[in-house]
């Protein structure tokens, strides 16, 4: 199912029991959802056919696929409302075949970017190439400026305030203010769209005047980008040893795909 | 409050309420006035005062909000622009006597040591700092950023030159080395097309359209020709009537050659009209055509007793043509120089 492994709480003791299964690694609850234990998803297994869970696999894993192209992330409230429906005593089971199937069959990985929310994103399982890919397939330009972002808010220690980010767009000939020919509102789309796919956190700056926000790295920009590589295109860019930059290089190195660095050294900021 | 700056050693005593130190000389040095508090002197001091707190208060804003707007300027190592704005605020707090501008004050030392805190973690920092402005500058570069020659002006915030139409491609197609996104699914050849097709209908809509509208064109077209056609026909009938009638009046015995009558020398077209117009007169039975000892064809008026109700029996039919080559061997044969039928004198020819 999911991915990474949460420390247990206290209500989990009593489902790892009855199981030797590892499947109820979700212990909070949801106000419409609540996990069925394992044994409830056992009952549940006896009573339908194997065709019957492939099909109902089937649709979740399809389900995942098209809300991916938004590149929105998957609300565990949503699927169970609108794909998994009656199945929900076997929730678990399905989510966990799905997950396989997504790695086995088209090398995706299923990642929980938000335990306490339940929202689910995908993830390419595949390594990274290291140079452009030779597929010749039509490039967002989006992902550009995204990149552009990620990387000073990395190389500033995690968190900027947004006017660092903005002028730094000005520089790039992008305004904020104006609207651009390539990105339209961009604006809209730093502050919004980025921020609910995931890729960026934009949070208010409590007592300021007038009203500041700081942003972050998003739980989706954690899962999918790597500070590493960031790291290595500053040194190209900058010619330089990525090493020069040695808290960053730090960061980049110590866990691979790191969860965020609200920085424990205060001279980051 | 007092910024130590080294040496500085001005004290500045502070006290609420308008009286201050300057005030306290003065009483003492208008021993006259003595016990009054309040003399033509200290209204004066007040007006000073009131002047001189506007202007301190003015500066200090003007101070705070150039360190808000320049602050990523003032931000970079080697600017300066934080130690003289300190400064500007020491000789500016000499002045200030009351809270209002003492508030003042204090917010520009929040902005201020914001900043110079933001400063000194540039310096402390292991490594080497990083410089969104220069980052800025080598990304351009890397999305091929074409530079203008003529960089005269140094002091320009941004840099000469146009990006090309592919520069973000550019850096998104880098970009895909670091992220790893999931590639979005879409249906290889494409999703059917749900609408059904609307061609047909259009097609149908513009044929009936045209005939419509040629439909109201040509009832008025039609009636204007055929009026004038009919009237000028009839006239023209009407005429070579007259001419033939006139011609066999003044020799009734002799025959009238029919191609004398109808052949104009001068004009091969009015020759084929009025064979035309003649025609109407055989066919509405005014006219007759007869063969002489000769055998050539020739045309006389009928006498109006002469006309047979419903003569179907001596009724006979021919279509005649005539040709240019005809028409101009018709003219030497028979030796015609004039026409009989005189020309119509109306425009129409």
């Amino acid at each position: 199912m999911t991915q990474r492994k949460r420390p247990s709480s206290t209500q989990s003791s009593s489902q790892r029991r009855h199981t030797g299964n590892l499947v109820a690694q979700d212990e909070d609850e949801d106000a419409t959802f609540t996990q069925p234990s394992t044994s409830q998803v056992q009952r549940g297994l006896e009573k339908l056919t194997p065709a019957q869970v492939d099909q109902k696999t089937a649709e979740v894993v399809q389900y995942f696929l098209v809300k991916d192209q938004k590149k929105m992330p998957v609300r565990r409230a949503d699927l169970v409302k609108h794909v998994v429906k009656d199945y929900r005593n076997i929730y678990p089971e399905i989510l966990k075949r799905a997950a396989r199937t997504f790695d086995q069959v088209f090398g995706l990985k299923l990642v929980e970017i938000d335990p306490k929310n339940k929202m689910y994103i995908l993830v390419n399982n595949l390594e990274t190439p290291d140079k452009a890919s030779p597929i010749r397939s039509p490039s967002n330009p989006k992902m550009g400026l995204l990149l552009a972002i990620l990387s000073v808010i990395f190389m500033k220690g995690g968190v900027v305030r947004e006017n660092l980010i903005w002028n730094t767009l000005k520089k790039l000939r992008v305004d904020p203010g104006e609207k651009h020919e390539e990105f339209g509102d961009v604006r809209k789309m730093v502050t919004d769209e980025f921020v609910r796919q995931r890729y960026l956190e934009y949070v208010r700056i409590p007592h300021t005047e007038p009203i500041e926000h700081e942003f972050r790295w998003g739980q989706r920009a954690d899962a999918e980008v790597s500070k590493a590589k960031i790291l290595e295109f500053m040194g190209e860019l900058h010619e330089q040893d990525p090493k020069t930059w040695t808290q960053q290089y730090r960061q980049a190195h110590s866990l691979p795909n790191s969860s965020q660095a609200s920085s424990s050294s205060s001279s980051q900021r | 409050m007092k910024r130590s700056k080294g040496g500085g050693d001005e004290e500045a005593p502070r006290h609420n309420g308008s009286a201050g130190r300057r005030k306290a000389d003065q009483q003492q040095s208008d021993g006259d006035e003595g016990g009054s508090d309040i003399g033509p002197a200290d209204l004066q001091d007040d007006d000073n005062d009131q002047g001189l707190r506007r202007e301190i208060r003015s500066k200090y804003r003007d101070l705070i909000s150039s360190v808000q707007q320049n602050r990523e300027d003032m931000l970079s190592p080697s600017n300066n622009k934080l130690t003289e704005v300190l400064e500007e605020a020491n000789k500016l707090f000499k002045d200030v006597r009351q809270a209002r501008e003492a508030a003042l004050d204090a917010q520009l030392l929040v902005v201020a040591t914001d900043l110079g805190k933001e400063k000194a973690s540039q310096l402390f920092s292991e490594g080497t700092a990083f410089d969104p402005t220069a980052f800025a500058e080598h990304l351009l570069s890397f999305m091929g950023l074409n530079r203008l020659e003529d960089d005269e002006d140094e002091q320009q915030n941004t840099t000469n030159g146009y990006l090309p139409q592919d520069a973000w491609h550019r850096l998104a197609r880098r970009a895909e080395c670091c992220f790893r996104t999931a590639p979005s699914f879409h249906y290889m050849m494409g999703s059917f097309y749900a609408e059904p097709p609307p061609p047909k209908q259009r097609i149908e809509r513009q044929r009936k359209a045209p005939s419509k509208e040629a439909k109201r064109i040509m009832p008025t077209q039609l009636k204007k020709m055929e009026e004038s056609q009919q009237e000028a026909t009839e006239k023209e009938v009407e005429r070579i009537l007259g001419y033939l009638k006139g011609y066999y009046q003044d020799d009734p015995t002799s025959s009238i050659s029919y191609y004398e009558f109808v052949i104009d020398p001068s004009s091969f077209s009015r020759t084929v009209e009025n064979i035309f117009h003649t025609s109407f007169l055989i066919r509405d039975g005014l006219a007759r055509m007869y063969l002489d000892e000769e055998k050539l064809p020739c045309i006389a008026p009928v006498e109006e007793g002469e006309v047979e109700a419903g003569g179907s029996t001596s009724r006979k039919q021919c279509i005649l043509s005539i040709s240019p080559k005809i028409w101009k061997e018709l003219i030497d044969a028979f030796d015609i120089r004039d026409s009989i039928i005189r020309p119509p004198n109306t425009q129409n020819d």
